[in-house]
């Protein structure tokens, strides 16, 4: 089972919300689609369910083209960022409704449902509301729901963005395992790049309707093929130096490191972050993002320097990388 | 100081609702007439006895009670149609959501009557195309089998922009995204209808229902305009009646009486509706989805 999706547009009036999309995600496959808040990932979402009318490409799941075929005749299985769970129907009910409209025998919807529910370890909530759930639990039963529907494709649109970050990081590794063991390509968009990176075997990074790089997120990190992937990719921000000659040189801010000999600069602020330090210098560049180890004593002014291989070249104008 | 806050609304019902309902309670139990020259006279449940054994006030309470269950059903049904269609995106929508309310923006009596001069006979439109297709003059507002309808369709046509504006309201509560869900389950409109919007939409259909199950059973200025009760008080409603025991015969002790015989009346059906739409669209199915077949 795979996923293509080629030079996939959708055209509003006169403006292309998504434009030449090509991807392609395969079996057990968990893509992350990453980018700033309208930059069409969600569309590029909605188009693959068949929510919204494609206006240019193909999109083929499966060695068939599904891409003017109707939501309701696409295997999709879709998590909402809202979960859009029936609030008038319990958990059971909410489960029970897809089976049911697909014709699934009453003896078999109870099995499945059961067992589902026993995955979700939601057993007990079975005959709750859905706003008699925690947060989490709904986003589970919504999971449920999608997996039941034992789809070609997994869509998860910002699953948990309206959970904290603590329950965010708590069911990310259950995600991933609950929804890659079921052998199917996955697609998950979420704007949270940190995320992206901890779930996804490759993230597609969108920027005005179009995919810049698809990538390992080590490769996008080591390896951004525009400047502002560098720059949405890797917390702190990379850091920018002016451009000269037409070109933009950035470096990590741990690639940065002191040295006797190097840029003088002096120390603005400083900020704790656990297992690191982020010093805020001042240099004749420009400002600068440097993480260091907590440990080290920083004296007002200090020399930084960084080895040239960790340099990321850009075009001062395209933002495409140089070399 | 919220009870302070709320002084001025309390004393407005007290005077307006509460203060006149007593009194016809009270004067429900007196005669108060010509024959006693205006003066309330206690007669003990003479007057209730005198409206058990009314024929006409339970002809027109049966009357009343076929308009209102005839036009409130038609309106509801035609007004889930209408919201369902202005929800939808299209163009011109705005302008048609607009026109809607124009029927329900004129007052009763100029729209009564409008479908006076509609109706009649032989100078109305309806008649002329009657005559012209060969069914011939049907005398609407003069046959009662027809006068009735007459009224009906006077309401509905007048009433349903109304609902329409409630239930539309209700729509709009309802997140896309359920829709997009249950779509994407292999649900059709159908099952979106009958598993999303119906059961979503039932606060405000009952809030819908209930206005205008009240506002029909007390129905007076359409029908003394259109029928004026007639022909033969066919068309007479129980506050038509209350209206001409009054203001016609001058027996204010027997007018109230039916005013509060229909008020307890319409109290009562008020309940009925509620617990019947409890029962034809229920709210949390539970466990029921899965045992069925």
């Amino acid at each position: 089972m795979t996923l293509q999706i080629q030079n996939l547009g959708r055209r509003v009036g006169k403006q292309w919300i998504v434009r030449h999309l090509n991807l392609q995600v395969d079996n057990s496959e968990c893509v992350a689609l990453v980018g700033p808040s309208g930059c069409g990932k969600s569309s590029t979402l909605r188009l693959i369910a068949g929510l919204d009318s494609v206006s240019e490409g193909e999109i083929i799941l499966d060695q068939a083209n599904v891409t003017h075929a109707p939501a309701t005749q696409r295997a999709v299985g879709m998590v909402f960022q809202s979960y859009a769970l029936l609030p008038h129907l319990s958990v059971k009910a909410n489960l029970d409704l897809g089976l049911r409209v697909r014709g699934v025998r009453a003896s078999e919807r109870q099995q499945r449902i059961q067992a589902i529910l026993d995955l979700v370890q939601l057993q007990d909530r079975s005959e709750v509301l859905p706003a008699q759930l925690s947060g989490g639990q709904r986003q589970r039963v919504a999971l449920a729901r999608a997996l039941l529907r034992d789809p070609d494709v997994y869509l998860l649109d910002e699953p948990m963005s309206n959970l904290d970050a603590q329950l965010r990081e708590e069911l990310r590794p259950e995600l991933r395992r609950l929804v890659l063991d079921r052998h199917k390509p996955v697609i998950y968009v979420t704007h949270d790049q940190h995320e992206a990176m901890a779930i996804a075997d490759r993230i597609a990074v969108l920027h005005s309707g179009r995919i810049q790089q698809v990538a390992t997120p080590a490769d996008l990190y080591h390896r951004p093929e525009t400047l502002f992937i560098a720059k949405f990719i890797g917390r702190p921000q990379i850091n920018c130096f002016k451009p000269k000659d037409g070109a933009i040189c950035a470096v990590r801010p741990e690639s940065l490191f002191f040295a006797n000999e190097g840029l003088p600069c002096k120390l603005i602020s400083r900020e704790w972050l656990g297992s690191s330090q982020l010093l805020y210098l001042d240099s004749p560049h420009g400002s600068l993002r440097l993480s260091c180890s907590t440990t080290m004593e920083i004296p007002e002014t200090v020399h930084v320097s960084w080895h040239s291989s960790d340099e990321h070249h850009f075009d001062a104008t395209t933002g495409r990388r140089l070399t | 100081m919220i009870a302070f806050l709320l002084l001025p609304a309390l004393l407005l019902l007290l005077v307006v609702f509460v203060g006149p309902l007593f009194r016809y309670a009270w004067l429900s139990f007196h005669a108060d007439s010509v024959v006693t020259g205006l003066i309330a006279i206690p007669n003990g449940g003479a007057n209730w006895l005198r409206l058990v054994q009314d024929q006409r006030f339970w002809q027109d309470l049966g009357q009343t009670l076929r308009f209102s269950g005839v036009s409130v059903g038609l309106e509801l049904i035609l007004a889930l149609m209408i919201a369902l269609l202005l929800d939808q995106r299209w163009r011109g929508r705005d302008v048609v959501r607009t026109l809607t309310l124009i029927p329900w923006a004129l007052p009763t009596t100029v729209m009564a009557l409008g479908w006076r001069w509609i109706f009649n006979t032989p100078y109305g439109p309806i008649d002329h195309f009657t005559r012209m297709i060969g069914i011939g003059s049907l005398n609407i507002l003069g046959d009662p089998h027809f006068t009735w309808m007459a009224t009906v369709w006077a309401d509905v046509w007048k009433t349903t922009p109304f609902a329409a504006l409630i239930l539309l309201a209700g729509l709009q509560t309802i997140p896309v995204d359920l829709y997009e869900a249950v779509r994407l389950e292999g649900g059709n409109a159908m099952v979106c209808l009958r598993r999303i919007t119906l059961p979503l939409l039932r606060p405000y259909i009952l809030l819908a229902l209930l206005f205008r199950l009240a506002q029909a059973f007390g129905v007076f200025d359409l029908i003394q305009v259109l029928t004026g009760g007639g022909p033969a008080s066919s068309t007479e409603s129980v506050a038509l009646y209350a209206y001409w025991n009054a203001l016609r015969f001058l027996d204010f002790g027997y007018s109230a009486t039916i005013i509060m015989a229909s008020f307890i009346l319409i109290s009562l059906i008020c309940v009925v509706a509620w617990i019947l739409l409890q029962i034809i669209i229920p709210t949390h199915s539970k466990s029921q989805a899965v045992v069925e077949p």
